[in-house]
């Protein structure tokens, strides 16, 4: 058993909560307290993992199979209704379709895991003072993780893919994939602060995951997967503009498609929706992480 | 810790925690629906969506010197949880200020923080690391936890889904106190398990006091107050009504829970 505490023993813990001066608390202790704790965050991301797929051998076999298979109906979809020319372009197309769905998980696994990460983290909520940005930001290791193992799929099926179509447009090994860190580090960060805005909005309003259903879907169209960026032209180009992911999306198109570097307003346009989204996104749910604790 | 003022503090050696002029207001929602359609069908007829606000502490002043054991009763709605939930540093203030001096273990909601499908193990540690906890020194105090919760052999590896009521509520309070807190809430917490496994709390909690930890508790319980406490205070409205010894408090609380009798130094607050 612990000796007795003296009261000395205490003076270096001290705390104090006072009224916040803004609507936000104050940010260098809360970043602080957000590092000191970063390991709950990624355990909680592979304990969340470790949950779902618990009771399933060949769960985590999906989280490849089902953007896998998205492809396969979209690329059978796309050739279908646009017609292809000729075998080499039916693998390019392939090749985009799937980097750019795989891509677009990620982001859309960091905004629906983040959007419900405080309403199912309740009870945790209710009891323990933390930093809340950890739990939305767990749900973005955690898409992070399932985002990883897409990428040897996809080498795999480009590999395969070129063995038996050699003249296919899809580049081989190039200093150009020296971008893929940047462009998953902009998907994070946007994915992370968009996941940050929609958690916030889940706590107000109950319905806004199953809005987030149907506005990901409809995302999914807009955005340039089932069809390159190449496509637009004049002013139809401020499509990939307005689009939070874009830019990034162009990017990837660029690097594993077109084997080439992103231009320099593409790479602009991804740092200006990841800095947007982190800083409203964060600004949106550190501003009302109070009302957390009595709303949920 | 966070959300610490970097501004001067003064705090007398002898005290845990120290709440100066204490207030602590919400709004919340008042609409059945709280849902998005329900908030753009409002907009489109030109209404709000209608919240109201809440004063669920006012004005409260009040000192918890280190090894004491606080207890604080009232009826639902007086504030007993939003004070709770302040001192944890979960609510921060709407006005005043909370001094703790010391490292805080909460219970406030039971079986908090688990996940039923991991384990106990699993959830153990995710609540330690949510707490500010290294991992090596959660896995160290898990068998700890493990016994005092009196889990049957292999139990803490089984996922939580698996645990009856009681064992739920078990390990729950045997985090809470096993942390080697110097300040432990808790809130309508020691109701978790039987008669031996209520005694072997109160015999933890008093061993905590001996080594001049505190402990604050919300209780309905009001034999538990009594026999646990050195202090008490009453909180009706979120004003604290009195203070002073539990038997005193208890006392007064029963006669207004008996007929509605409020002490006369309440007309002026």
């Amino acid at each position: 058993m612990p000796g007795p505490v003296k009261n000395s023993d205490f003076v270096s813990k001290i705390q104090v909560f006072e009224p916040h001066k803004a609507a936000l608390p104050p940010l260098v202790p809360y970043f602080k307290e957000f590092w000191k704790r970063r390991t709950f965050a990624t355990e909680l991301a592979r304990f969340a993992d470790k949950a779902e797929y618990l009771d399933s051998k060949f769960g985590k076999v999906w989280l490849v199979l089902n953007p896998l298979l998205l492809a396969m109906v979209y690329f059978l979809l796309v050739t279908v209704i646009r017609g292809s020319s000729s075998k080499n372009l039916g693998l390019t197309t392939l090749a985009h379709i799937l980097i750019g769905l795989f891509t677009f998980y990620f982001a859309q696994n960091c905004i629906s895991a983040g959007a419900q990460s405080i309403t199912a983290g309740g009870r945790l909520i209710l009891n323990q003072a933390f930093p809340r940005a950890l739990l939305p930001f767990s749900s973005t290791i955690s898409a992070f993780q399932q985002f990883l193992p897409t990428i040897p799929v996809y080498i795999f099926v480009i590999v395969v893919g070129k063995h038996f179509f050699p003249t296919t447009q899809v580049p081989g090994l190039t200093w150009n994939y020296l971008w893929v860190p940047f462009i998953v580090l902009m998907v994070g960060l946007t994915g992370f602060g968009l996941a940050l805005l929609f958690a916030t909005m889940n706590v107000y309003f109950r319905d806004t995951n199953k809005l987030l259903t149907y506005m990901t879907r409809i995302w999914l169209y807009l955005s340039p997967i089932l069809w390159q960026p190449s496509m637009l032209h004049g002013w139809h180009k401020m499509a990939i503009y307005l689009n939070p992911l874009g830019p990034v999306l162009s990017a990837t198109s660029d690097v594993w498609i077109n084997g080439k570097s992103p231009s320099l307003t593409i790479i602009l346009g991804s740092l200006f929706w990841a800095a947007f989204a982190i800083l409203f996104g964060g600004y949106f749910f550190i501003s009302r992480e109070r009302d957390f604790a009595v709303r949920i | 810790m966070r959300y610490a003022s970097k501004a001067p503090v003064v705090m007398p050696e002898e005290l845990a925690v120290r709440i100066e002029d204490l207030s602590i207001k919400y709004k919340i929602n008042v609409d059945t629906k709280r849902t998005l359609k329900n908030a753009v069908m409002r907009a489109s007829k030109g209404e709000r969506v209608r919240t109201r606000v809440v004063e669920a502490v006012k004005h409260l002043t009040l000192d918890v010197p280190h090894g004491s054991v606080l207890g604080i009763v009232g009826a639902n709605g007086a504030g007993k949880s939003t004070l709770m939930r302040s001192i944890a540093g979960i609510l921060p203030p709407t006005e005043g200020r909370i001094i703790v001096n010391g490292k805080i273990s909460t219970l406030l909601a039971l079986g908090v923080g688990f996940n039923p499908a991991l384990s106990g193990r699993d959830n153990i540690i995710l609540g330690g690391l949510a707490s500010g906890m290294t991992r090596d020194e959660i896995e160290a105090k898990t068998e700890e936890i493990s016994d005092f919760a009196a889990l049957p052999d292999g139990f803490i590896d089984m996922p939580v889904r698996t645990y009856s009521s009681g064992m739920y509520g078990r390990v729950a309070f045997s985090v809470a106190v096993n942390m080697t807190p110097d300040i432990l809430l808790l809130d309508e917490a020691l109701s978790a398990g039987d008669a031996s496994f209520k005694e072997k709390s109160f015999n933890r909690m008093r061993e905590l006091c001996k080594e001049a930890r505190t402990i604050v508790i919300v209780s309905h319980a009001l034999a538990t107050i009594n026999e646990l406490c050195d202090s008490a205070i009453w909180m009706h409205k979120g004003t604290m009504l009195a203070k002073g010894k539990p038997d005193a408090i208890v006392d007064q609380y029963l006669k207004f829970l008996d007929v509605g009798a409020l002490p006369s130094n309440f007309e002026d607050m």
